[in-house]
C-alpha cells in the first residue's frame, strides 16, 4: 500500500484520523476510539480508495457530463434527481478493480465474519460544526459478505452525488466537483436500547440542560423517524432527572422508561467526557446500556446554523423513508385528494350570483383561505409523497440493474391520469369532426369568423345554424369543459375561454393518429417488468417490491392529478373573483379594465363589505405573450443548444412559442412545441407537435413521458430555451442525445465574403 | 518553392529529418501524445471553407486508425458527407503552456469514413468508449455517428520548428 495514499485504515490506528484523510464521521469515530471511548471496531475506507474508484472508472468525467449541461443554479431538482440517478446507475455497474476488492477483503479479516455490518457515509466536511449532511448520505446497516460490502460501499460513494446532498452543498455554496467520500465499515453492536443525545438542548444550548432519547432495538429506528423516542432531559451539573416524555410502545408499557437511572447517567457522562475531549458540545449516537454503552456516532450540535438546517431538513423531506411514505400514501389516497377532489366539486355547485354581497366576500375569503391550505398541503405532503417514484427507480434500478435506468417507468404506464382521460376526451371529439367534413368545415369558419373575440353560447348557436347535425359535438364539448376545464391558467379561467381549445380540435382534426400501443400491448410491458423486478428480488421480498411499485403507482398519479385539482380550487376562487368584479363595476365602483386575480382578494372583499368606499382600480396584467427577450449581443446568435435527451428521435421543423393560454390555439400540427414547461393544462397538445422543447427539466415530467409514449423527440432542460427560441426559427430536434441545432448549416456568410 | 521549415506533401516516404541518437523514435512520441491526449482537432473543408472542431478521439493500437463520434445534426457530420479528406491536430499545450519548446504537436492527415452500424461499429464504438467511459451513452443514441480516420501520415512537431514525418503504412 502506499504510505503516502493509505486507502484502508482501521478505526484504533493511532496517528490516521485526518478528516481529509478519512471524513468527518470517522474522524471524529477514531479520535474517540484513541481517547478511551467504547465504538464498535471497524475500518476505514480513505477518500483515496474513493479517488482510486473515480479514477479507474473515469468517473469524474461521467460527473462532470452530467452536472455541467448547463450551471448548477438554473438545475431544477428534478434534473439534479435525474443526474443524481444516471451518476448512480454509473457508479454502480463500474467494478472494484482487484486492489479495491482485496483492500477490503483484507479490511474484512479483522473483524467478525458472522457480524452484521454497517456501511456508513463519511465525507469530508460531513459532521462539522459548521453544517451536518446527517440523512444526506447513504449508510446501510445489516449487510453481510463480502460481496454485500462491495455493493453497500459502491451505493455510499455513490450518494455524495445524491440530489439531496447536491442541493445541500448548492444551498450551502460548497463546490460538489471538490468533494469526497470516505466509507466506515463497522460491526453492528446488538443491543436492545439505542438513541441519540446532546450535551446541550439544541433548542436552547444557553440552559444546562441535556437531552436524551431512546428506542427499543437499533438507532436506525429513530434516526429514520420509524419510531417515536423516550425522551428526558437532564441537569448537566447534578445529573438530576428534570423530565421524561414516553415514547411510543408496541407493549402498552409507557409507564415504564427504556432507561434505567444508571444508563442515563452513563450517557451522560460519556457525553460531557466527549465535550471535554473535543472542546465542544456533542449531539451523540449511541447504542447498549451502562457499561456496555457504545459511541456510534458524534458531531458538534449544529444550533447555531439554524437556515443551513431547516435547508437540510427541507431537502430531506423531499426523500421520505418506505414508511412514512406508505404512510403518506394511505392519507393521500383515503383522505387528501378525496378532499381536494370534493373540495373542487363543492365550490363548483356553489350559486354566487344571488349570494348578498357581505356573503360573496366571505366566500371569496373562505375560497382563498383554502386554496392557500391547498398549496400548502402540496408543498408538506404531495410534493414530498412523488418521492415515491423515484423511490422505486433506485429500488428497480439495485436489483434489477438495467441498462437504461428509466425501464422502472413502464411500471407505471397503465395509470388512469386525469389528463389522460381529458386527453382521450378530447381525442373522441377530434374524431368526430374528422368523420364529419361539414362540421369540420362550419367549425372552421366560425373560428375565422369570431376570432379573438369568441363566446361560447354565440359559437353553439351559429354552429347550430350552420350544420346539421352539431348537437353531439357541442355536449360533448361543453361536457368536457365541465369536467376537466373548470382550471385556472395563466391567471385566467380554461373554463371561460374556449377558442384555443376549438382551435387544437381543428387541428388535431387533421392529424393522422399516433401509433399509441393497445392496452392489451400495454398491459404485458408492465407485466413482463413487474416479473423482471420480482425475480430479481427473490421470494423474500416480493411483497416489499410489490408495495414499492403500488405506492409509486400512486405518486405517479398524484403528481398529475394534483395539479389539475388545485387548478381546479384556483379557477373556483377566480370564478368568485370575476363575480364580485362584474357587480362592483356595474356599480361603478371599479375603474380600469383588468381581470382581477388572487392579488386583487383583500381588495375586492372590502370593496364589497364596505359598500360607501372609493372605487377601486384593477388594471389589466403586464402582457405575458411578449415575454423577455434572450440578451444577445450584436452579431451573436445560438446555434446549438443543449438539454436532456428526454424522447428519441430526430425532427426538424419551425418553432412555435407557448408563453400564455392564447398561444395554445395558435399551435400548428408540425411545428416544434417550445415552452417554458408543459403544464398538465396543455398536454393535449403533444400529438399535434414534431418535437418538444422545455425550459424545465426531467425524465419523468408531463411532456417526457407523453412524449415518449406517442415516439415524438423531445429535449428538456433547455436554458431560457422560450426566450431564446423565436416562432418560426427552423430547428431539429435531437432527441437522443439532447441537442437543439438552430437553422442549417452552411457557409453562407464564409462564401459571401470570398465573392466581395 | 517550398518553405524549408513546413512539411512537404508530395514527400511522404517515411522520416524526413534525421534524428538524435538519444531521442525517441517518432513513432514512439506519437504514440505517446496519442496516449496521453483524449482530444484533437478535427480539421475538415466544405464549399471550399475550411472548418475545425474539437473531438473526443482514440486511435487503434496501430495508430493507423483514429476514431471519434458526431451528433448527425452537426456541421462537421455534413462536411464529412461531402468531402472525406481530413486532419487532426493533437498537442500537449495545456500540460507545457509555459514552455514553448517542450511543446509537442502531431497533425495526422487522412481520410474518414463513415461506420455503418454492425461488427466494425462495435468495435469502434468500443475502442472510443473504453478511452472516454462518460462517451458510452452518446455514442449508443440513434443519432449518434462514429467515424474512422485511416491515417495517412502523422506529422510531428517538437521545439517549436522541428518536423518528422511518419507513415504507419510505410513499410520501407
Amino acid at each position: 500500500m502506499d504510505s503516502e495514499r493509505p486507502v484502508l485504515i482501521r478505526l484504533d490506528h493511532p496517528e490516521k484520523s485526518d478528516e481529509q484523510l478519512v471524513g468527518g464521521k470517522a474522524s471524529k469515530l477514531s479520535q474517540l476510539a484513541r481517547a478511551g471511548f467504547r465504538v464498535p471496531r471497524g475500518f476505514c475506507l480513505t477518500t483515496w480508495a474513493y479517488e482510486k474508484f473515480l479514477e479507474e472508472g473515469k468517473l469524474t468525467d461521467t460527473i462532470r457530463m452530467e452536472l455541467g449541461r448547463k450551471s448548477m443554479d438554473d438545475m431544477r431538482w428534478e434534473e439534479l434527481w435525474d443526474a443524481a440517478l444516471r451518476i448512480r446507475a454509473t457508479f454502480l455497474a463500474q467494478p472494484l478493480s482487484a486492489f479495491l476488492r482485496q483492500t477490503i477483503a483484507e479490511g474484512l479479516s479483522g473483524l467478525d465474519a458472522s457480524a452484521a455490518l454497517a456501511v456508513r457515509s463519511s465525507a469530508i466536511g460531513e459532521d462539522s460544526a459548521g453544517c451536518s449532511f446527517a440523512g444526506l448520505h447513504e449508510s446501510i446497516v445489516g449487510v453481510r459478505g463480502e460481496q454485500g460490502v462491495l455493493d453497500a460501499v459502491r451505493l455510499v460513494w455513490a450518494s455524495l452525488w445524491s440530489d439531496a446532498a447536491l442541493l445541500y452543498r448548492k444551498e450551502l455554496g460548497l463546490d460538489p466537483a471538490r468533494s469526497r467520500m470516505a466509507v466506515l465499515v463497522q460491526e453492528m453492536v446488538d443491543a436492545d436500547r439505542s438513541g441519540v443525545a446532546f450535551a446541550r438542548d439544541p433548542r436552547d444550548p444557553h440552559k444546562e440542560h441535556a437531552i436524551i432519547e431512546s428506542v427499543a432495538g437499533p438507532c436506525s429506528l429513530l434516526v429514520d423517524g420509524l419510531v417515536e423516542p423516550d425522551r428526558w432531559e437532564l441537569d448537566r451539573k447534578t445529573h438530576r432527572i428534570l423530565a421524561w416524555i414516553p415514547g411510543q410502545r408496541d407493549d402498552g408499557h409507557e409507564d415504564i422508561p427504556l432507561l434505567e437511572a444508571r444508563d442515563l447517567k452513563e450517557i451522560l457522562q460519556t457525553l460531557l467526557s466527549i465535550e471535554r475531549v473535543f472542546c465542544w458540545s456533542p449531539d451523540m449516537e449511541w447504542t447498549g446500556r451502562s457499561d456496555l454503552l457504545t459511541v456510534l456516532q458524534a458531531r458538534p450540535i449544529t444550533t447555531g446554523v439554524v437556515d443551513d438546517d431547516k435547508a437540510r431538513s427541507w431537502y430531506l423531506t423531499l426523500r421520505p423513508g418506505a414508511a412514512r411514505l406508505k404512510a403518506l400514501r394511505e392519507r393521500v389516497t383515503a383522505r387528501l385528494i378525496p378532499e381536494l377532489h370534493a373540495e373542487g366539486e363543492k365550490m363548483a355547485a356553489e350559486e354566487l350570483d344571488l349570494l348578498e354581497e357581505s356573503d360573496l366576500a366571505d366566500t371569496i375569503e373562505k375560497r382563498s383561505n383554502l386554496v392557500a391550505k391547498w398549496k400548502q398541503i402540496y408543498r408538506d405532503e404531495f410534493i414530498p409523497f412523488a418521492h415515491g417514484v423515484r423511490q422505486l427507480a433506485t429500488y428497480y434500478n439495485d436489483a434489477v440493474q438495467p441498462e437504461d435506468p428509466y425501464e422502472f417507468v413502464g411500471l407505471l404506464r397503465d395509470q388512469p391520469l386525469i389528463a389522460t382521460q381529458r386527453n382521450q376526451f378530447i381525442g373522441e371529439l377530434a374524431q368526430q369532426l374528422v368523420e364529419d367534413d361539414a362540421l369540420l368545415s362550419a367549425v372552421e369558419c366560425l373560428l375565422a369568423r369570431l376570432s379573438g373575440d369568441l363566446d361560447w353560447p354565440t359559437f353553439r348557436d351559429e354552429l347550430r345554424q350552420a350544420t346539421d347535425n352539431p348537437d353531439t359535438f357541442i355536449h360533448g364539448f361543453e361536457d368536457l369543459n365541465d369536467r376537466f376545464l373548470d382550471i385556472a391558467y395563466d391567471h385566467g379561467r380554461l373554463h371561460d375561454t374556449p377558442e384555443p381549445l376549438l382551435r387544437n380540435l381543428v387541428e388535431l382534426a387533421k392529424t393522422s393518429n399516433q401509433c399509441s400501443r393497445s392496452d392489451q400491448e400495454l398491459l404485458f410491458s408492465v407485466l413482463v417488468l413487474e416479473q423482471k423486478l420480482l425475480i430479481a428480488v427473490g421470494p423474500d421480498r416480493r411483497d416489499e417490491a410489490t408495495n414499492y411499485i403500488q405506492t409509486a403507482r400512486v405518486s405517479w398519479r398524484l403528481r398529475d392529478d394534483d395539479n389539475l385539482l388545485v387548478a381546479r380550487l384556483d379557477s373556483q376562487l377566480l370564478r368568485a373573483l370575476e363575480v364580485a368584479a362584474k357587480r362592483l363595476r356595474e356599480h361603478g365602483r371599479i375603474v380600469g379594465d383588468g381581470c382581477p386575480n388572487e392579488s386583487h382578494v383583500k381588495l375586492l372583499v372590502r370593496a364589497l363589505r364596505e359598500p360607501l368606499s372609493s372605487p377601486i382600480c384593477i388594471e389589466p396584467p403586464r402582457d405575458v405573450d411578449e415575454p423577455v427577450s434572450f440578451a444577445a449581443a450584436p452579431g451573436e446568435t445560438q446555434r446549438q443548444l443543449i438539454g436532456q435527451p428526454a424522447s428519441p428521435g430526430l425532427a426538424t421543423g419551425s418553432v412555435r412559442c407557448i408563453h400564455g393560454y392564447d398561444d395554445l390555439g395558435r399551435f400548428r400540427r408540425g411545428e416544434i412545441l417550445v415552452c417554458d414547461a408543459i403544464q398538465p393544462t396543455m398536454s393535449h397538445l403533444i400529438p399535434l407537435a414534431r418535437a418538444i422543447i422545455e425550459r424545465r427539466g426531467g425524465m419523468l415530467i408531463h411532456g417526457a413521458i407523453i412524449a415518449r409514449e406517442l415516439g415524438i423527440p423531445c429535449v428538456n432542460g433547455v436554458h431560457k430555451a422560450a426566450e431564446v427560441l423565436k416562432n418560426g426559427d427552423l430547428v431539429t430536434v435531437d432527441g437522443d442525445l439532447g441537442i437543439v441545432t438552430v437553422g442549417s448549416a452552411e457557409f453562407d456568410l464564409e462564401l459571401r465574403a470570398e465573392r466581395d | 518553392m517550398h518553405n524549408v521549415d513546413e512539411p512537404r506533401f508530395d514527400q511522404g516516404d517515411g522520416m524526413d529529418v534525421p534524428r538524435q541518437a538519444s531521442e525517441p523514435v517518432v513513432r514512439d512520441r506519437i504514440q505517446s501524445l496519442a496516449n496521453e491526449q483524449d482530444y484533437a482537432v478535427l480539421c475538415m473543408q466544405g464549399a471550399g471553407q475550411p472548418y475545425g472542431a474539437l473531438v473526443a478521439i482514440a486511435f487503434t493500437h496501430d495508430l493507423r486508425h483514429a476514431v471519434f463520434a458526431t451528433p448527425v445534426t452537426t456541421r462537421k457530420y455534413q462536411l464529412l458527407n461531402e468531402c472525406d479528406r481530413v486532419a487532426l491536430i493533437i498537442d500537449n499545450r495545456s500540460a507545457r503552456s509555459g514552455e514553448l519548446m517542450e511543446i509537442e504537436a502531431i497533425t495526422v492527415t487522412g481520410r474518414s469514413h463513415l461506420i455503418k452500424r454492425g461488427e466494425e461499429f462495435e468495435g469502434m464504438a468500443k475502442l472510443l468508449v473504453s478511452r472516454h467511459p462518460y462517451l458510452k451513452s452518446f455514442v449508443k443514441a440513434a443519432s449518434c455517428a462514429v467515424f474512422r480516420v485511416d491515417v495517412v501520415r502523422f506529422l510531428h512537431v517538437v521545439r517549436f520548428q522541428e518536423v518528422r514525418q511518419w507513415i504507419p503504412n510505410d513499410q520501407s
